[in-house]
Formats: C-alpha cells, sequence, structure tokens
C-alpha cells in the first residue's frame, strides 16, 4: 500500500482563527480508500481542520501545505476544493429558507460535473437520483422541496448531509463529529450511508469525539489529536483505548507554578 | 403648490358627476395641502420630481392593450384601459353571488351606498388618494354577496399606454362569511403616470386573498393604494410584489375595525437600476383581540431606493392585540439606499408588538456552505438573494400565481447585476 | 391595580422645595438688547457677543419644531426670564467658605454635598444654580493632572482658544430651534478638557438646579478629550415643584479626538409636573458627540423627570472604527411626555453603534423612543444593534417607537429590534407567591427590565438612579 500515491498529505499545518493558533504542526497522510478516524478533547481543533481544510474565511493558513491528489489545495477557493473531490459534512448544517433542497443538490452537482468536463444531468434523471439518494438515507421525498436544512431535526439535517454526499461522490469526505446529537438508530442509519460509499479510491477523515461510530465505521487508522497537532496514530485499536481511559492523559503533568496558581 | 397639482385641482373642478360632493371635499382638502417637500415626513425619502416634470395630456386612445395571461388560472376580469373601464375586456358572466357595476350606472339606492362608501376606509392623509377622488373616471363597484365563496380570482387590471395618465378607483365589498381573491395589477408601457386606489369593506366572518403587482417598467410614475377595513372574525392575506420605477409609491392602510380579526401581509420588492420604490403600510388595531403579522422582504440593486414605511397603531381599546412586523433588506451596490422606518404607537397595556428591521449582507454562513459543495460564490449569491425572497412566495396561498410570478422574479433577478 | 397606581402618582417630588437665596434676575424678555446685557454680565469678550448675536439672528428666523410626539402650549419666549443669578455670586466667592451658606444647604438637601471634605473621594463637582456656575470642587487636584474642569464662562476668558475651536462645532448654531436659542442666550454650565494620554482622575460631575420662577435654564456644556485620554463625567437636574412650565434648553458637545473615550451619564430629575400635568419643566436639550478615529462616546441617561423631554444624545462616528453608545431608561408618569432617542451616523470605516432603550410608561403618561441610524457611503463594514423595549405599566399610558434606518453601504449591517410589554400576572404572582409585596415585585421586575442600562452608570449613579425609579413607581402595581 504505501507505494500508491498519497489522495491527501497535510505537511506541518498551522493555522488560526481571529489571529488565535488552533492547527500547530499538524501532519496527516491519506491514501486511497482509508479511513482515518481523528478523535480528541473538545478544543483540540477537530472541527478547525475541516474547516481550514475546506477553505472557510476567516481561518487563516500560517504554515504548512496541503495537497489533495498532488494539487496545492490551499490556493484553491472553497468551491474549487469542493469540486476537486473535498466533501465536508458540517457538524451544524446551516439552515437557508427560501432555497429548496432539490434547487440546491442541482446546483451543486452542475457546477461539480462542468468543473470536471462531464456532461450536464438532465433534470429528470437528477430527481430520480436524488429520490434515490433521499430512500437510502431514510429522508422523506418531500424533504427535496424544503428549503435548505429548514426546519430539519438534528438527525433530519446529518442525513442530508449524506445524501449531499451521495449525490456528490467526493473523493474525500470530512465527516465532522457526524454522531453528535444522533441517537443509536439513526447513527446507524448514517454509518450505513457511509459504509456504503467506501470504495477503493474514496477516502474518509471521520472526526469523533466518542468511539461509538468507530464500531460502525471501521477506522484503518486512529489519530489522537489535541492542541492542533497529532500525538498519537494507531489502528482501530486505539479508540477502544481511548474509550477506557479518556483523554485526561493528554494533559501535560501540571508544573509546580500551575499547582500554586 | 407644484404646477402639477394646480392643473390638477383645475380639472378636477371641471369634472360634475354622480360624485360631486366627494369630489369637492377632496378638492378642498387638496387646495389646503401644501405639496410635499423633503420636510413633510411621508415623502421625507420620495422626491415627487417626476409627478412635477409630468404633464397632462389629452386622453390617449389606444386599442390592442390586454391583461397578461396567468396560466392555469382563469379569473373574473375588470379591465381599465388609461382609466378608462373597458366593458369589451371586463367578463361580462359572473359567477353567482358576485356583482360588478359601474357607480355611473347603480340605482339611486346603491349609489347613495357607494358615496358613503367612498373614501371611508382611505384615510384622507393620502395626497395622490384625493387627487384620485378627484380625478377617478368613475368608479368600479364590486360586491361579493353574503356567504358566497368566489372561487374564481377577480382580477383588476389597469393598462396603460406610453403618454397616458390614469385614475381608477374601485371598491370592493365582501359581504357576510362571503370568500374571494382579488388581485391588482398595474402594466403600463412607456411614459405614464397613475394613480389607482382600492377600499376593501370586509364584513364579518369574511375572508379575502388579495394580490398586488407592480411590476410596472422604469419610467412610469405609479402611485396607488390598497386599503382594507377588518370587521369582526374577517380575515385577510395580502401578498404584494413590487419592482420599482421612476417613482413608484403604494400605501396600504389595514384597519381592524371588529374584534379577532386576523391580518397577514406579505411584501417583496426587487429594484434595479435607478427604481424608486416607497411602501408605507400602516395597520390601525381599533379593537380587541386582533392579530396581524406583517413580513416585508427588499433586494436593492445598482442605483436604486427603497423606502419602507411600516407603521402599527394599537388604540386605547385594542386589548390583546398580536403585531408583528419584520422588515428586512439586501443592499447590493454602493450606490443602493435603503430607508426604512418601522413604527409602533400603542396606547393598550396587555398587548404583544414586535418589529425588527434588518440591512444586512448576505448570510455569510450559508455562503460557505453552498460553495462548500462546489457551487460559485456569484451562483451562490443569486440563489441565496433568490432564497430571501422565494420564501414569501412560498407563502403565496394562492399557487398558480405563484407559480406564475416565480420566473418573473426569477428573471428580475437575472438582469440585476450581482456587484 | 388602577387606584395603586394612582397613589403612586400622587408622590411628593422630594426636590421640589425652593430655596431663599435672594437673586438679580432679567426681567422677563427676549431681543438683541437681553443679549447684549447677558454677555456684559459675564464680561464677555467681543467675539462671544457676535457669536450670540449671530446666532439669535438665525434663531429669530427659525421655526418651532413640531415633529415630536409630544403635545405643549405653545411657549412664549418674551414672557421667559434668561438671565438668573444669586446676588451673593456677583462679586464671585474665592472659596467654599464665601458661597452663601444657603446655597450650599439647597445641595446639601439634594443630597450634592459641595463640602469637598464631605465628599465622597474621587468626584469633582460643577454645581450650576439657575444661570451661573456656584462652585467647582477639586479643582487643584485636577489641574495637577493638567485637566481643566470649570465654569464655561470663566473658560470663556481663560481659554478662547479652545472655546472659539470647539464651541458650536459638534452642535452648529443652526441646527435646531432650541440649539440656536441657546447659543443666543446660555449663561453657564460646564468646560472640561482633558490633555492628551491622561486619564482623568476622577469622576466630574456638574449638578443643575433651577431655582427661581419664571426663569428658563440655558446651560451649554463642551467637554474636550485630546488624543488617548478618558473622562467619565455624570450630570444631575432637579427644579422645585413650580405651577408654572419653566423651559431647560441645553446643548452638550463632545469632542473625543483619536483613541480617547467620554462616558456621559445622566439622572435627569427635573420637576415632572402634578398629576394634572400643571406645572414642570420642559426639557429641549440638544446633545451630541463626535468621535474621531478608534474613539468611544457612550452615552447613559436614566430619564425620570421633566413634563416635556425631546432629546437625543448622538454620535457622529466620524473616524475609522469608533464606536457609539446609548443606554437610556426613561420613566413617565402622570401626563409626563417623553421623546427621546438616538442619532448614530456612520461616516466612518467599521464603526460601531449599539443602542439599547428601556421605555416605562405609567399613568397617563406617553413615552417614545425616536432614533436615526445613518449609515454613509463611506461606513465600509459598519454595524450598528438596535434594542428597544417598551413597558407598559396601567392602560392608560403609550409607549411608541420611531426608528429610521438608513443604508447607502452594502456592507454595513444594522439590526433594529422592539418589543413591548407589560409586568405579566405571572411574573406578580411568582414574586407574591414567594413573598415579596405587589410594590417591591414591580420595582424588582423593572429594576431587572433596566438592568442592562444600569449596569454601565457609575456605581454611586447605578445606586441613585434605582432608588429614583423605585420612588417613582411606589406603589404603582397591586
Amino acid at each position: 500500500m504505501s507505494n500508491t500515491k498519497s489522495l491527501l498529505t497535510i505537511k506541518n499545518l498551522h493555522a488560526s482563527v481571529e489571529e488565535k493558533n488552533i492547527i500547530k504542526g499538524l501532519s496527516l497522510d491519506i491514501k486511497p480508500g482509508e479511513v482515518h478516524a481523528i478523535m480528541g478533547p473538545n478544543g483540540a481543533g477537530k472541527s478547525t481542520m475541516g474547516y481550514v481544510l475546506s477553505g472557510r474565511d476567516g481561518y487563516s493558513v500560517e504554515s504548512g501545505s496541503v495537497t489533495l491528489d498532488g494539487e496545492d489545495l490551499l490556493e484553491m477557493e472553497t468551491e474549487e476544493r469542493a469540486r476537486a473531490g473535498l466533501f465536508l459534512a458540517f457538524q451544524y448544517p446551516v439552515e437557508i429558507p427560501g432555497v429548496s433542497n432539490l434547487e440546491f443538490l442541482k446546483a451543486s452537482v452542475d457546477a461539480q460535473r462542468l468543473a470536471r468536463g462531464e456532461e450536464a444531468i438532465t433534470s429528470a434523471n437528477f430527481l430520480k437520483e436524488a429520490k434515490a439518494a433521499c430512500k437510502q438515507v431514510n429522508l422523506p421525498i418531500a424533504f427535496l422541496k424544503r428549503g435548505v436544512n429548514e426546519g430539519f431535526s438534528g438527525g433530519e439535517k446529518k442525513r442530508n448531509e449524506l445524501m449531499q454526499m451521495l449525490l456528490l461522490k467526493p473523493k474525500l469526505c470530512i465527516l465532522d463529529e457526524t454522531d453528535s446529537g444522533l441517537d443509536i438508530d439513526a447513527m446507524q442509519v448514517v454509518a450505513a450511508g457511509v459504509n456504503s460509499q467506501r470504495t477503493e479510491d474514496r477516502s474518509f477523515i471521520v472526526v469523533t469525539h466518542y468511539q461509538r461510530l468507530l464500531d460502525y465505521i471501521k477506522p484503518d487508522f486512529v489519530h489522537v489529536l489535541s492542541d492542533g497537532k497529532i500525538v498519537k496514530s494507531g489502528d482501530a485499536s486505539l479508540a477502544q483505548e481511548l474509550e477506557a481511559q479518556g483523554y485526561a492523559w493528554l494533559q501535560s503533568e501540571p508544573t509546580e507554578d500551575e499547582l500554586e496558581g | 403648490m407644484s404646477e402639477w397639482l394646480t392643473g390638477a385641482i383645475a380639472r378636477g373642478q371641471g369634472i360634475s358627476d354622480w360624485l360631486a360632493p366627494k369630489r369637492a371635499q377632496a378638492l378642498e382638502l387638496l387646495s389646503q395641502t401644501a405639496w410635499p417637500t423633503r420636510r413633510t415626513e411621508a415623502w421625507r425619502y420620495t422626491p415627487l420630481r417626476s409627478v412635477e416634470r409630468s404633464i397632462a395630456k389629452d386622453q390617449v386612445q389606444t386599442t390592442g392593450l390586454s391583461p397578461v395571461d396567468i396560466a392555469d388560472l382563469h379569473m373574473t376580469e375588470l379591465v381599465f384601459v388609461n382609466g378608462r373601464f373597458d366593458v369589451q375586456q371586463s367578463s361580462s358572466e359572473l359567477p353567482t353571488g358576485l356583482s360588478i357595476v359601474l357607480g355611473s350606472e347603480l340605482n339611486n339606492a346603491d349609489q347613495a351606498l357607494a358615496i358613503e362608501q367612498f373614501s371611508s376606509i382611505k384615510p384622507s392623509r393620502h395626497l395622490f388618494g384625493l387627487v384620485n377622488d378627484a380625478l377617478a373616471s368613475d368608479v368600479v363597484v364590486v360586491a361579493i354577496a353574503a356567504g358566497a365563496d368566489i372561487e374564481k380570482p377577480i382580477r383588476i387590471s389597469s393598462l396603460l399606454s406610453s403618454g397616458a395618465e390614469a385614475h381608477t378607483r374601485v371598491q370592493v365589498k365582501l359581504g357576510d362569511g362571503a370568500k374571494a381573491t382579488v388581485i391588482e395589477d398595474v402594466q403600463a408601457q412607456g411614459d405614464t403616470l397613475s394613480t389607482a386606489f382600492v377600499e376593501y369593506d370586509i364584513a364579518d366572518n369574511a375572508r379575502l386573498e388579495h394580490y398586488r403587482f407592480a411590476l410596472q417598467t422604469n419610467t412610469n410614475v405609479a402611485i396607488g393604494g390598497s386599503h382594507f377595513n377588518l370587521n369582526n372574525k374577517s380575515k385577510m392575506h395580502s401578498t404584494i410584489v413590487a419592482f420599482g420605477s421612476d417613482l413608484s409609491r403604494l400605501d396600504t392602510d389595514i384597519i381592524h375595525a371588529g374584534e379577532f380579526a386576523d391580518a397577514k401581509l406579505n411584501a417583496m420588492y426587487l429594484l434595479d437600476g435607478k427604481e424608486l420604490f416607497d411602501l408605507h403600510a400602516t395597520v390601525e388595531h381599533a379593537m380587541p383581540n386582533g392579530t396581524t403579522e406583517e413580513n416585508v422582504r427588499g433586494i436593492v440593486a445598482d442605483r436604486a431606493r427603497a423606502v419602507f414605511n411600516g407603521r402599527i397603531h394599537i388604540h386605547r381599546d385594542a386589548q390583546k392585540t398580536l403585531a408583528e412586523l419584520n422588515n428586512r433588506n439586501l443592499l447590493m451596490s454602493d450606490k443602493a439606499e435603503i430607508n426604512t422606518k418601522p413604527e409602533l404607537e400603542i396606547y393598550a397595556d396587555d398587548v404583544k408588538c414586535a418589529h425588527g428591521a434588518t440591512i444586512a449582507e448576505i448570510d455569510k454562513q450559508a455562503l460557505y456552505y453552498l460553495q462548500t459543495r462546489g457551487v460559485s460564490r456569484s451562483k451562490a449569491q443569486v440563489m441565496l438573494n433568490f432564497g430571501f425572497i422565494n420564501e414569501l412566495i412560498d407563502l403565496m396561498p394562492n399557487a398558480a400565481l405563484a407559480e406564475w410570478v416565480r420566473p418573473i422574479i426569477r428573471e428580475r433577478f437575472a438582469q440585476m447585476e450581482v456587484k | 391595580m388602577t387606584e395603586q397606581i394612582d397613589k403612586a402618582l400622587a408622590r411628593e417630588y422630594e426636590a421640589g422645595f425652593v430655596s431663599d437665596v435672594e437673586s438679580e434676575t432679567f426681567l422677563p424678555g427676549l431681543d438683541e438688547d437681553v443679549i447684549r446685557r447677558i454677555s456684559a454680565m459675564k464680561d464677555e469678550p467681543e467675539w462671544m457677543l457676535e457669536w450670540r448675536l449671530n446666532a439669535f439672528r438665525i434663531w429669530s428666523e427659525m421655526e418651532e419644531p413640531t415633529w415630536a410626539h409630544v403635545h405643549y402650549p405653545e411657549i412664549d419666549f418674551q414672557s421667559i426670564s434668561y438671565y438668573s443669578a444669586p446676588k451673593s455670586m456677583k462679586d464671585k466667592p474665592k472659596s467654599l467658605d464665601e458661597v452663601d451658606p444657603e446655597l450650599l444647604r439647597t445641595y446639601e438637601k439634594l443630597g450634592i454635598p459641595l463640602i469637598e471634605q464631605q465628599m465622597l473621594a474621587g468626584i469633582a463637582v460643577d454645581a450650576v444654580f439657575d444661570s451661573v456656575s456656584v462652585v467647582t470642587t477639586f479643582r487643584e487636584k485636577l489641574s495637577e493632572a493638567g485637566v481643566i474642569f470649570c465654569p464655561i464662562s470663566e473658560a470663556i476668558q481663560r481659554y478662547p482658544d479652545l472655546v472659539k475651536k470647539y464651541l458650536g462645532s459638534v452642535v452648529p448654531t443652526k441646527d435646531n430651534y432650541y440649539a440656536a436659542l441657546n447659543c443666543a442666550v446660555f449663561t453657564d454650565g460646564s468646560f472640561v478638557f482633558i490633555p492628551k494620554n491622561t486619564r482623568c482622575p476622577m469622576e466630574l460631575s456638574t449638578y443643575f438646579r433651577i431655582n427661581e420662577q419664571n426663569t428658563g435654564q440655558f446651560e451649554r456644556t463642551l467637554i474636550i478629550a485630546e488624543e488617548g485620554s478618558h473622562v467619565s463625567y455624570l450630570e444631575g437636574c432637579t427644579a422645585p415643584q413650580r405651577d408654572e412650565n419653566q423651559l431647560h434648553a441645553a446643548v452638550v458637545e463632545l469632542v473625543a479626538m483619536d483613541n480617547a473615550e467620554i462616558k456621559y451619564s445622566t439622572v435627569q430629575n427635573w420637576y415632572p409636573g402634578d398629576e394634572n400635568g400643571k406645572g414642570g419643566i420642559y426639557n429641549f436639550v440638544t446633545k451630541r458627540g463626535i468621535c474621531h478615529t478608534n474613539a468611544k462616546i457612550s452615552w447613559t441617561q436614566v430619564e425620570t423627570g421633566s413634563s416635556v423631554t425631546w432629546k437625543y444624545p448622538s454620535c457622529i462616528l466620524k473616524g475609522d472604527n469608533s464606536i457609539g453608545e446609548f443606554y437610556s431608561v426613561a420613566l413617565t408618569r402622570g401626563r409626563q411626555q417623553a421623546d427621546t432617542g438616538t442619532k448614530m451616523i456612520h461616516l466612518g470605516k467599521n464603526t460601531r453603534s449599539t443602542i439599547i432603550s428601556k421605555g416605562i410608561s405609567a399613568g397617563k403618561s406617553n413615552n417614545s423612543y425616536r432614533g436615526l441610524v445613518r449609515m454613509n457611503p463611506g461606513a465600509q463594514g459598519a454595524r450598528n444593534f438596535t434594542q428597544c423595549d417598551s413597558l407598559l405599566i396601567g392602560d392608560q399610558c403609550g409607549a411608541h417607537t420611531f426608528p429610521y434606518v438608513e443604508s447607502r453601504n452594502p456592507s454595513a449591517i444594522v439590526e433594529h429590534e422592539a418589543t413591548t410589554s407589560k409586568v405579566s400576572d405571572e411574573q406578580m404572582f411568582l414574586c407574591q407567591q414567594r413573598g415579596l409585596d405587589p410594590e417591591k415585585a414591580v420595582s424588582m421586575i423593572v429594576n431587572g427590565f433596566c438592568k442592562e442600562v444600569f449596569k454601565e452608570l457609575p456605581m454611586e449613579f447605578a445606586v441613585e438612579a434605582g432608588k429614583l425609579l423605585e420612588i417613582s413607581l411606589e406603589g404603582s402595581v397591586g
């Protein structure tokens, strides 16, 4: 496997939000078809990583490099990264009243197909695909006509994210705490959806606080992110270890000054 | 006083017909009214230069103007061409329970009633309402009998050809428990000046669904008003869609004259070029237990200007009123301008009233979300702008009308340059 | 409930006494000659007299504004006396020992001791009695820091260059009717100058008192905060209980240079008139500040007095990144009418403004918020947030909101919200169930309603404001 070309390579990435350093020397290499879990305590920079990789305004890269399929990701606009195959499933998807889900999905798919030089999909075919995707993630067809995420429950929003992933067929999916706020049934639906999309050339970064989700989406690698960098990597068993121990061990021993202060 | 107004008064004095006593009253008030300046609160942001420039022309005779088709929608047509009621184009076969008659052709008793009704709902503070009182060619009286449920929408079209000046006037009366849909539409070509006023009396338990489309082109001066009197347990739902023009001004008055009345007003304006649109929406809660909900949204591009004044007045007796007004605006260019003034005037304590007004950029989070899905920034902006308005289109009770106006608005978006 | 409100409305106005001070008062009337005499009384230089006369000519051509939501009989400007001063002030007392003891007693009765030893350390007071400043405390301590705090009449003599440069620079003479009148006839007021990079070592405070009958008070305040300086200024006002209406038309100008900060707090408790609306002060005031780059002006006002209030403390946010704030509590009862609010004029980039207005109406009063937020084309990235809340107590009062929002910059964001509510039965029930009497419950609820504003007041004032509100509401709900 080591001969295979990398899909995503992050080298010594430093990034900040509102002049506060959050990512402090992150390195990560992901090959096609791999599933990497990123775990870590609150405030470690897990969500920030997704925002930085997708190019959100206000998140600035100080140093380091990121390539996707050999292309410099950091040079691209947010939408160009998406078209290059990067998909971020949000922890808290935003509501966009007045813009229908279907219109939104069609615009996204059209933009991406155009960018890849593919032929435009006809409305009829698209509707067929969208309906199938709805079914697969257990969302009523009527949701296609509603405003994007408008009035959706937490679980419905997550499934809507998954549906977008099914339609956009990205190369790299970043699932940002997709399990948060889901009950066990909903989580299984999401996991099944993700698993159905696992292919030889599609990779996943599964960001999660708990090991629970990883029972359903089996990672090839588990990384512990703490204070903006990866402090430990291992296989799936590391997740279990973390579940048992928590993250407290990550905190360095307090100095005497701190104890007194 | 402006030359234009002096001329209008002179023309009004020359008319003698069944409306004479009302016209005289209006002329008397007009002669005491100062021509608005920037210091006149009701015209603070809306200069009347284009009215002053306009010169009254002789009646322009045109044929070949007819109201546009709205797919899937059969309507009872009430057509004015250059201000004159057009019998040929207006529907002659009417559903049971609906009557449409010219005021001048009413029998004495009904005419007396029509005179009594005339300007009883439209407040006299509207300058151009007074002009319309004095100059309206006639009054079309629309009556819906008690208990009648008129499914077919009634459309009042005012068609104008270049050079026309027109003053149209309609009275609509819904009897007890009656139901009806009324669409007001102005379609103008070239340079025109029009005033179009409609008064609605909505009796106990009656329901009115109302639309006003002001999709005129930019060289029109279009001034008008829709005035509603709500009696006990009556309901109204009004939707206004407006593009601007040289001067486009609409005054709406919703009067809760009965208890437990319910009013909804959704208005949207999309302005481009050097257009101006000015909406003055007043709600008077004179009786207890009424509810009002207003949603007003606008997008202003290029050098256009939007003016909104939303006044909610809760009178001393109007306890247990619920009233809410929300005005949201997007400003698209450095040269565009928005002036908004939501007002509350409250004299009763056991009420719930709120208003909010925002002027903002597009929601950055939503923009980012769309971009992460591969949609370009400019396309995302258009989608979000359209979505902002589309929410109100979705609230239109008449689906056929919504589907008719949606692509018209889409096209307008395509024209409005996103800067 | 109504009965209890009535009881509350009949409460005594505690500052309503008249001081027995022998005064020299002009006969009522206003013409150029009166202005010359005012100027002469103050030994003013020629330029000042010219400035006044010019203002008088401008005023004579102006019309009284009618747009405010207030109603009062026409004011006869010829029936007002434009100058009144305690006789004892004629020879200008050099120290507190020379001040008429009756004057000192007046301020003591009002809770404003002027004897420095008795004062709370940290507040310097300028006491203005009718048309003149009677005493300014802690002047020496302030001058050590380079701070000038003196009556404006004295500043005209001693710092003519500063006065010439800034007087009328924020509120031009022809700004409005009452401002123009003030320019013509102002008699005294405070002058503050904070030098560069100086933090004023103590709170500054002016206490205004109208005593004489038929006089107007026309004070003028000018505060200049040089680059990087900081000052907190407090203002309080009372007047005797009289059957006639009296006019108070003040002008306050604030200049905050780059990186400077001015905090201006007012507790206004002029005589509000009796329950039938007889008597009381007409409080027609123009207050405005200009903010240069990175500067900040914060207005906080607690308005409980006056029969008619017409007042809009405003900020011109000229410099980039400058900040304007307006925090207001206005309480009206009896027949009081208040039309008050603010104007935030955003000219510079990234300017910010916050408006928090709390109006409480009781009795047969009318309370209006009137505000303007304007985003000019240059106000790139500017923001405003406005929250106006009204609380109605009883069903005979009125609460109104008239906000003007104007934007000409697509990157500017304006948010305005207004709500209205009453003290709910549920709230009252909860408090009473927990053992509070209705009066305490209402004052607690109202205090909670005003909390956001009170927390902006300097400590001593916050306590005074809370008490004032409590007294005003005594027994107002049952």
